[in-house]
This record gives C-alpha cells, structure tokens and sequence, in this order.
C-alpha cells in the first residue's frame, strides 16, 4: 500500500520584480510513490527539486499541475498531517522558547491528549539526549542540540510516515551515525522513511529504494539489490542519471 | 480549540520575554510619573490632569506596541521559517492566526493593565478615581488597540512589508479620527468618482468616534454606549481577521 504519491507534478515559481515576471521551473513532471513501511531516499544536485517535493507533501505548497496524495488523500488534508513527521532540513524553531517548551508546543499542536503530553515530551526529550538542556533557550544551544530538538517534533506524535529534509547535512560524523541509527530504528517499528540528501554513502547505507531527482523529474529508481555488494555502482548510476541546473560549471583542474 | 489555546501561549510568552514588550511598559510609567509631576501646572485640576495625561500615555503606548508586535508577527515567523513547523502539524491556518492574535493583545493587555494600576493608585493619591468613567475608558483604549491589531495584521498579509504595513497602519489610525469630516466632504463633493474614493477610505478606516470615552462621558446612557463601542470593535475586528485568515491560506511558505 502506498503511503504518498505524486503523480505529473510540476511546479513553477513565478515572481514579479518591477513588472517583470521570472518563471522557474521547481518540478516538472514528477511520479514517485513510496510504499508502507519502506526507506526511500531521494537523491539529487542543489536545484533538483528535493525540498520542492517534500514541501508539496507537506502542503506548503500547491502543485501549479499534477495530483500529490498521502495516505491515499489529496493534500493539503489536516488529517493526514496527523500522521507525519517532518524535520525540515534546518531547524526552524521558535528561540525564545526552551526545548521543553517546543516539544510541548508540538505535542499540544499534534493533538496528544493534555493528559499524556508532559510524560510523552519528557520521554521525547530523554530519547534524542537532551534531558539535561531542555530547559535552555534554544538561543543558547549548539547546531547539533536544535536537530535533536527538530527530530523530537517530528517523532512526538508517533507518526506513520516520516519525511527529513536532508537529515545529515552539517552535522558531525557522530551524530550522523545517529541519525542512521535513528532511521534504521524507525524501519524496524514498521514506518515508512523518506528522506533527502546529497550524500550518497548515507543513503545506500539505509535506504529500501532511491530516486534519482534531476531537473525536476525523476531520472531513476533503484532498489537496494541494485547496489548492494557492488562497490560504487550508485555513484556511477547517480553521475551518469544527473545534470546540472544551476548553471555552474565544473572545477577545471588543468 | 486547543491548537488555538497553544499558539496563544506560546505567542503569550515569546512576548512576555522579549525585551521590546518590557521597554514599551517601563516607558509607559515614566510617562505616568512624568504626568503627574506636569500636573502641577493645573493648580485646581490636578486630578483630571492625571487622569486625562495617564489615559494618553497608556493609549499611546498599548497603540504603538500592538501595531509594531502585530506587523511583525506573522511576517518574521515566514523570514525566520518557524512558520514551517507549525503549519505541518495538524493545525488550520486561521487557527494559528487567531492564536497569534489573541496572544499578543493579551501581552500588550497586560502591559496596560499594569500602567493601568499604577495609574489608579496615582489617582487615588490625587484623590480623584471617578471609577465608572475610568471602566469606560478603559473600553475605549482596549477597544482602539484591539482594532489597530486586527487593521495592522491584514495590512502586514496583504502589503508583506513591515515597514510599509506600519506607515499605512499609521494612515488608517489619523484617517480613522476624521471618518465623519470625510463623510461630510463626500457628501458635498461634486465629482462622483472622488466621493467614492473618499467613501471607501471612510468606510475602509476604524471609525474612532464610537470609541471616544471623552464624549461618552456626557453621554446619556454609558452602558450602552459601551455596548455599541464593543458590538462596533467585534464587528470591524472580525472583518479584518476574516480578511487576513483569507490571504494567509492562500501563502505558499
């Protein structure tokens, strides 16, 4: 069963600067599906459309064509945002406010009983490791505290699908292997994962399936048999499958 | 509800804690003590000079720091992409809006009331607390403040500039002060399409002369006086929020 779909999506930007109008090209014609319970990660160059993807999934934007569904509804659905979890690939939370009070600012938005929700965001906070800071300002924490805190909002509410927007950009070597620990755990409770990134290592290491985004379009998919065993065989199928759109050349080294 | 119930808490205290909202309510009490040290130049009506001048300053400050929260706070929660999170949890977006709102008139509410009490016991010093004209008044000034919210807030969504949704909120303020003088020149205009225009900038503007508890000191029935300011205040408020529920969920973040 299918948890989200895009199906022909394409979405353009268009902004108008003293009465000129610019279109650029976000999506352009977009199918991916991703089954219940499966890692799939999306892989692509800066300007693939990766974020524009997820942001259509979570109903941040609209498609300008093509039909995007979660859990078999069209989005934008209040109820399906219920049941999905999203750490954006920076996090977006609210400084004045301490880690405590985010996670229970989240858990009240995410319809957890008031009953339940001190005991549910005290254990959120215990499982990403930061009982001993949370009640700081988030001013005052470090890079790696606020991605834990961003992981904590997008796991309080126990969701069935969790979208992270390149999880492991910018973090040190060992928060990255928790981060990989932390999806592979989420696979063994049956969810369903699907993630950004530009890195490659990371993504073979954990992922079911992954789609190749260039230009909007989904240039391939494979599946784990495809690269498990052969040593380099995704980097060459990602070389060969990817164009650049962001109008930079290569590094010339003669 | 209770989404509404948690951005409202959150917005509650983010305000609480910023500096700017603390600034705003110690330069209000300076402005009460500083009235009531120029009172003395009215040597037989001290206490309608603390009265008159306390009423002001509280009207000055609830004002300026309700357009200068409300223009910012929807606004920088896009710039800063906190807006991101919230809006992909199960919360509708006239929810969150209404949670920001009502949270931030509460913060400026209690910013006043606290200079509200300073003020009474100055006037009790003064011994002078006309305690149901001052209620009256008190409707009056949360009344004003509470409609420039509203005003301020759809300006920021349709205008997307701070800054130019503050000079326009500035505008519809000193406009909303002269509604009957536009509605009269209207009338006399000769040109059909300038009494519309005027027409529609009297009618677009908060008319402030339902909310002036000078004049409704005099007035025959202050109950219902206040009854008509508070229908007047929940009519317009709920127009400009309806408006501004309307353009937020169109956004694309």
């Amino acid at each position: 069963m299918k948890v989200l779909a895009l199906r022909g999506v394409r979405k353009v930007y268009r902004r108008s600067h003293l009465g000129r109008l610019t279109e650029t090209v976000g999506l352009d014609g977009l199918d991916l599906e991703v089954e219940r319970g499966e890692v799939f990660g999306l892989l692509g160059l800066n300007g693939s459309g990766k974020t524009t993807a997820i942001k259509l999934l979570m109903g941040l934007h609209l498609p300008t064509c093509g039909t995007v569904e979660v859990f078999g509804k069209p989005v934008p659905d209040i109820e399906s945002l219920a049941r999905i979890g999203y750490a954006p690939e920076a996090a977006y939370l609210n400084r004045a406010l301490t880690g405590r009070e985010n996670i229970r600012l989240f858990a009240a938005l995410s319809r957890i009983p008031a009953c339940e929700r001190e005991a549910r965001v005290l254990a959120m906070l215990r499982r990403v490791g930061l009982e001993r800071g949370m009640d700081q300002r988030l001013s005052e924490y470090s890079k790696g505290m606020l991605q834990r805190v961003s992981l904590a909002q997008a796991l309080i509410h126990e969701p069935e699908l969790v979208i992270l927007d390149e999880p492991v950009t910018g973090l040190d070597p060992l928060a990255i292997k928790e981060v990989r620990a932390l999806i592979l755990w989420l696979k063994g409770k049956g969810k369903s994962v699907l993630f950004s990134s530009h890195d490659i290592s990371e993504v073979e290491k954990v992922c079911d399936r992954i789609g190749i985004l260039s230009g909007g379009r989904l240039a391939r998919v494979m599946t784990q048999e495809e690269w498990q065993g052969r040593p380099g065989a995704l980097e060459e199928a990602f070389a060969a499958s990817v164009t650049r759109t962001d109008g930079v050349g290569e590094i010339r080294l003669d | 509800m209770d989404t509404i119930k948690a951005v409202f808490d959150y917005t509650l205290r983010e305000h609480v804690r910023s500096r700017a909202w603390l600034s705003a309510a110690l330069f209000g009490l300076v402005l009460l003590g500083a009235g009531a040290i120029a009172s003395v130049l009215a040597v037989n009506e001290r206490g309608r000079m603390v009265l008159d001048l306390g009423l002001a300053a509280i009207l000055a400050i609830g004002l300026v720091s309700m357009v200068f929260l409300t223009v910012r706070l929807v606004l920088q929660e896009i710039e800063s992409r906190a807006v991101f999170l919230i809006l992909t949890h199960p919360v509708r977006r006239w929810h969150y809006l209404l949670g920001r709102f009502f949270g931030t008139l509460a913060a400026v509410a209690i910013g006043m009331a606290g200079m509200g009490l300073v003020h009474w016991l100055l006037l009790e010093a003064f011994g002078w607390a006309p305690a149901g004209s001052y209620a009256l008044a008190w409707v009056s000034i949360l009344g004003q403040v509470a409609l420039m919210g509203a005003l301020a807030l759809l300006l920021s969504l349709a205008l997307t500039s701070e800054a130019a949704a503050m000079a326009f909120s500035v505008f519809f303020w000193v406009l909303g002060h002269f509604t009957p003088e536009l509605r009269y020149i209207a009338e006399r205009s000769g040109s059909g399409p300038l009494r519309g225009l005027i027409l529609a900038f009297a009618r677009a503007a908060p008319d402030f002369s339902r909310l002036d508890y000078a004049g409704a000191r005099h007035a025959g029935t202050p109950a219902a006086w206040a009854a008509w300011a508070v229908l007047y205040v929940l009519a317009y408020g709920t127009a400009c929020l309806a408006l501004s529920a309307e353009l937020f969920e169109q956004k694309e973040f």
